[in-house]
């Protein structure tokens, strides 16, 4: 039993007030203290993860009231998993956005109320309070999204709200009906409830139904994913970064601890139409969303819409049910926001520096920005899943796990993946490694003349230090983590034996 | 079999990809740039060549990096296959970088620190994709060769190479998921992929359709990069590459570990007794069959030097997976024909790879020194170029199976594999094929020695219309009022007259300026094209331009046109390009002689001892 679980979400949530309160004294006092709290986030979620992955799960009971009515929370290898990917992104961007913007203590401020909401998704034991948690995540990814002081960003964030709000009323609404159902919101109380109740019972159906397509809606689950290319786009670098490496991936831990927590396995083999509901979800994801992508010309955009269908392949490997499979979906999780999120601040680093930010602009990038070029090949070739990359390695377990289900439509979409990512991907690197710059004089007189109301350049001009850094660990860790993943593999093992079973 | 473990097949591996950064490093020094690659290139050779008496003597080097996947492990081991990929890969990167410094800067391309870097990072995934030691470490470095060849094909920047280099990537990447598929299925399948001399056992018991669907898969992948039809089409278009490019990697690195990972499939994942079994041995023979005699017939009208190699180089491909089609087909024959069959289809990985080696780079260094590229503009190069034409005289008749060259001695053990398997679909083929093969190479020698620009035979087979008579009144038509006889009427005759000399050269320079440049402007105009011809109609009158240039009235008797007379002594280019050249022919000339004392023929054997359990 350990105290440090609670501290987890207060640290974040506590030194956003602080941070608040000393911008009144003193503005610029924002970045100091928010990387101190990242760091010591950092270190109680590596020292939880240690216990968890040592010592096995740490549940914690809020207060000392127990359940029925107090709240618990519960860390597994799971959980601990993405605590601690939420506190090493965050550190990461903030390292970035530094120089990048937006300044002030204010954004600082809402930057670690994301966190702490983030944090607290993953932490939670009980299913309302993780609807308050995704509400707070909520309306602080929106705050961020609109902090790009611009005409567009604020049409993103109240397109965010509107869509956003959609997505958690549903996900209440499904607990309600759970909660009539079984009197319960302890989610391994309702497990057992839920059950007793049977899984034929309409009840029972529905608060699935609403849970599921309540956080389809906040993973941004193709046709559902309407929110999320402007909210992604319109945002300043920074944020989009964030919020792209982080939300989306909160919100589908959010919906694999839901189905294999509360809802489990049994569930899914006694209701053969909940696994389908995610099957469908999975492959209209993975193909619409890599299409779509390939039809866009801002660079932001793309991304965007490539996380539609990488999300795809994560509720593949979720719909899957198998060990390997849901391996996969966790290695692609964690990969995929360290990928992304890296792509979208290289993104970032090449439009403060040459103010590009159409696929047509990146011709002959490489001669200009030969790093951050690279950087951004290194990233694009990994999310297609080139060995032996972290990208590579979880599409090969979902694989894996597909074919051991011989679910072989599934495994066959799950390939045909690879070449729909290439297909947006290699466009972008031949563009620029290929291609002379397309009359680039043109294009800066263009951009004097007529400068992009739209478009959020961070003053300066210049990518600093910690920008280019931010991007340089992400690609070196694309790389390399692939080679960890079998260790890693065994370390979640216990975990989804319990959860799969 | 005794297994060492040892740290040289990962530092063979390694080598060529470290070098990759001081190459990168010393861009704007191309003299120690290209020590780099030199040194890089032997240390890889002696690294691999070290390891030879050794693998001779039964034993296998390997070095372990590790548990990737559960069950797979990561590990490099020299075994006698990869060996010999690898050997042949490392050898003949040597003359390569040397060739490519000759055809580099005797261009004075662009980007030849990319090139370079990019070369090395080819060769090192070429050696990895040779010391896999299982089917997942060899898709890994499968994958890595595309990437890192994609810069190469598409070095010239220009919108056809662009568009190469697009089709490149989706065919490749294509077979790479099929791999991956075929990969999945298989680990399923047995919980294992490892590479076990004579097949995975487990696979024998397995469900025999889903066998056949894995099977399937992974041949059609690595089929892929084998070129095997209908998925060769990347191949030609891939010629638009620098010709150094051409020759090491589309004849021999990157078009030889798509055969290679067939190779492996057969002998060392199903093993050739379950292949035949499951009847796909028979399904691979017949398309390899098939490969082999189209891709003779449509290099027959290829008038573009490098487009005619490339089908030749489909062809050729064929003739390996044919004999490890039927070495699987006829396990169980007499007469150790499956045993014979593997060892001609295996040899002839080294003998195509030395063959054809020598041709793209004779067809290199005629581009560099006469920019001539088609067929038809040859008359008489002989008496230019000797000793390129000489090597590129000797390397055909190679090609084509006649005694003393190398490929002779490969197709010799196929065709006694095939007959004594009672193959004699396959022997006809490979006959027909070896007739073709002639019919497409001896034109070129003919036309290089023994005719001369102003007097030439009539090619009907190249200049004819598709569609004889029928064919002929139907273009008639379409060009209806043009000057459809001038432009097939070759210039020369036009010049020699002493009349329309002027105008004949100066139209079609102003077709070339007119319609050749592309929009884009200067930059793309000044682009060498490498030879590269887009369709099966050569370069046509581009080509016959730059030719026309070269010729001059002081070299012919009576003051014709003619090329320039050079004598045998290597005055007719740089050593750079002659020395590997000659290099190149005097191996395949070895390998045809000696075959037992070039080390090759004994690594093959061996092989086949491993798979099949018959000495030869």
């Amino acid at each position: 039993m350990t105290d440090l679980p609670p501290f987890l979400v207060a640290l974040p949530l506590v030194a956003s007030v602080v941070v608040l309160f000393a911008g009144l004294a003193r503005s610029e006092t924002g970045w100091p203290i928010a990387t101190l709290a990242g760091l010591a986030q950092l270190g109680l979620a590596a020292t939880l993860a240690y216990r968890v992955f040592t010592a096995g799960p740490i549940s914690y009971v809020v207060g000392g009231y127990e359940a029925f009515y107090g709240i618990e929370l519960v860390i597994d290898g799971l959980s601990a998993s993405v605590v601690v990917l939420i506190a090493a992104v965050s550190l990461g961007v903030l390292a970035y956005a530094r120089t990048a913007g937006p300044r002030g203590n204010p954004f600082y401020a809402t930057y670690l109320l994301l966190v702490g909401g983030l944090t607290g998704v993953a932490v939670t034991g009980d299913v309302f309070n993780m609807y308050v948690f995704i509400e707070i995540s909520g309306l602080t990814a929106y705050a961020l999204v609109a902090s790009g002081d611009t005409g567009r960003s604020a049409v993103a964030a109240l397109k965010y709200l509107i869509v956003g709000t959609v997505g958690a009323s549903l996900y209440l609404l499904g607990v309600g009906y759970a909660y009539i159902g079984t009197g319960t919101l302890n989610m391994a109380d309702l497990s057992a409830m839920l059950a007793e109740v049977g899984y034929q019972s309409t009840l029972v159906q529905t608060a699935f139904a609403f849970i599921a397509i309540g956080l389809f809606i906040k993973t941004a689950v193709f046709p559902l994913h309407t929110w999320q290319p402007e909210a992604y786009a319109g945002s300043p670098d920074s944020v989009s970064g964030f919020i792209s490496a982080l939300v989306s991936t909160t919100f589908a831990y959010a919906l694999i601890r839901i189905s294999l927590s509360v809802f489990t396995p049994d569930f899914f083999a006694a209701v053969d139409l909940a696994q389908t509901l995610l099957i469908v979800g999975a492959v209209v994801s993975i193909v619409a969303g890599s299409l779509l992508a390939v039809s866009q010309t801002e660079i932001k955009r793309m991304l965007a819409y490539s996380s539609v269908s990488q999300f795809g392949l994560v509720l593949a490997g979720l719909a899957v049910l198998n060990q390997t499979a849901m391996i996969g979906a966790t290695v692609h999780l964690l990969g995929h926001a360290v990928m992304k999120g890296g792509l979208f601040l290289a993104a970032g680093v090449i439009a403060t520096a040459t103010g590009a930010r159409e696929v047509h602009e990146y011709e002959g990038l490489s001669e200009r920005m030969p790093y951050a070029a690279g950087v951004f090949a290194v990233l694009a070739f990994s999310m297609v899943g080139v060995p032996p990359t972290v990208g590579f390695v979880g599409k090969w377990y979902i694989a894996v796990g597909a074919v051991e289900a011989q679910l072989w439509p599934l495994a066959a979409i799950i390939l045909a993946s690879t070449l729909l990512t290439l297909a947006y991907f290699a466009r972008l690197v031949e563009r620029m490694y290929f291609r002379e710059p397309a009359a680039a004089d043109d294009h800066v007189e263009g951009e004097s003349a007529e400068p992009q109301p739209d478009a959020v350049v961070a003053d300066g001009g210049r990518p600093s230090l910690g920008m280019y850094a931010a991007v340089l660990v992400a690609a070196a860790l694309a790389v390399t983590l692939g080679a960890a993943v079998v260790p890693f593999a065994e370390l979640l093992e216990p975990t989804l034996d319990l959860l799969l079973s | 079999m005794t297994e060492i473990y040892s740290l040289r097949p990962l530092a063979a591996v390694l080598v060529s990809a470290i070098a990759v950064v001081p190459i990168l490093l010393s861009g704007r020094r191309p003299n120690l740039r290209e020590s780099w690659t030199v040194l890089a290139a032997l240390a890889k050779f002696g690294i691999i060549a070290s390891m030879v008496p050794g693998v001779l003597s039964g034993t296998v080097y390997a070095t372990r990096l590790g548990t990737f996947l559960p069950g797979v492990e990561f590990t490099l081991r020299a075994d006698p296959l990869g060996l010999l990929f690898a050997l042949l890969a490392s050898l003949l990167w040597i003359i390569t970088s040397f060739y490519s410094m000759g055809y580099m800067r005797g261009l004075d391309e662009h980007a030849q620190t990319r090139y370079f870097a990019a070369f090395a990072a080819s060769v090192a995934s070429a050696v990895g994709v040779a010391f896999a030691s299982n089917l997942f470490v060899l898709f890994v470095f499968y994958e890595l060769l595309t990437v890192a060849t994609y810069p190469l094909v598409t070095h010239d920047e220009t919108d056809p190479a662009r568009a190469a280099g697009r089709k490149y990537l989706a065919y490749t990447f294509g077979g790479g998921v099929a791999v991956f598929a075929g990969a999945v299925l298989v680990y399923w399948l047995t919980g294992g992929v490892a590479f076990t001399p004579g097949g995975i056992a487990d696979l024998a018991n397995a469900d025999p359709m889903i066998a056949r669907l894995a099977f399937a898969l992974l041949a059609g992948g690595f089929g892929v990069k084998a070129a095997l039809m209908p998925l060769h089409s990347w191949l030609p278009d891939a010629m638009v590459a620098p010709t150094p490019v051409s020759g090491l990697l589309h004849a021999v690195a990157v078009v030889k570990s798509g055969v290679f990972g067939i190779a492996r499939v057969v002998l060392d994942i199903y093993g050739p007794g379950l292949v035949g079994e499951l009847g796909m041995g028979t399904i691979l023979a017949a398309v390899a069959a098939f490969t082999l005699v189209v891709a003779s017939v449509i290099a027959l009208r290829q008038d573009n030097l490098k487009r005619r190699l490339a089908f030749s180089t489909v062809s050729q491909l064929s003739y390996i997976v044919l004999g490890l089609a039927v070495g699987a087909v006829a396990v169980g024959s007499p007469g150790n024909a499956s045993a014979y069959a593997l060892v001609g289809g295996l040899l002839h990985i080294p003998a195509h790879a030395f063959m054809k080696l020598t041709l793209f780079f004779c067809a290199g260094a005629l581009h560099v020194e006469t920019h001539t590229d088609d067929i038809s503009n040859m008359a008489g190069i002989g008496r230019r170029m000797p000793v390129t034409m000489g090597a590129f005289a000797v390397a055909a008749a190679g090609m084509a199976g006649i005694p003393l060259v190398a490929g002779f001695v490969s197709k010799y053990f196929l065709l006694i594999g095939s007959v004594s398997a009672g193959g004699t679909t396959y022997a006809v083929a490979l006959l027909v094929s070896g007739v073709l093969n002639i019919a497409y190479f001896w034109p070129v020698v003919y036309t290089a020695f023994f005719e001369s620009p102003t007097e030439r035979d009539p090619k009907p087979l190249v200049e004819g219309p598709l569609g004889g008579r029928f064919g002929a009144a139907a273009s008639k038509l379409r060009s209806d009022g043009g000057p459809a006889t001038e432009r097939s009427g070759s210039s020369w005759d036009l010049q020699s007259d002493g009349g329309p000399a002027t105008e004949g050269s100066g139209s079609s320079s102003d077709l070339r300026s007119d319609g050749g440049e592309p929009e884009d402007g200067d930059s793309e105009a000044e682009q060498d094209d490498h030879g590269f011809a887009a369709d099966h109609e050569g370069q046509g009158i581009q080509d016959t331009v730059e030719a026309v240039e070269q010729l001059d009235e002081d070299h012919g008797e009576d003051d014709r046109l003619d090329w320039e007379h050079r004598r045998w002594t290597g005055e007719e280019s740089t050593w750079l390009m002659l020395g590997p050249i000659c290099f190149a022919a005097a191996g395949s000339v070895v390998l045809g002689i000696v075959p037992d004392l070039a080390v090759f023929l004994r690594i093959v054997r061996l092989i086949v001892a491993g798979a099949t359990g018959v000495t030869i």
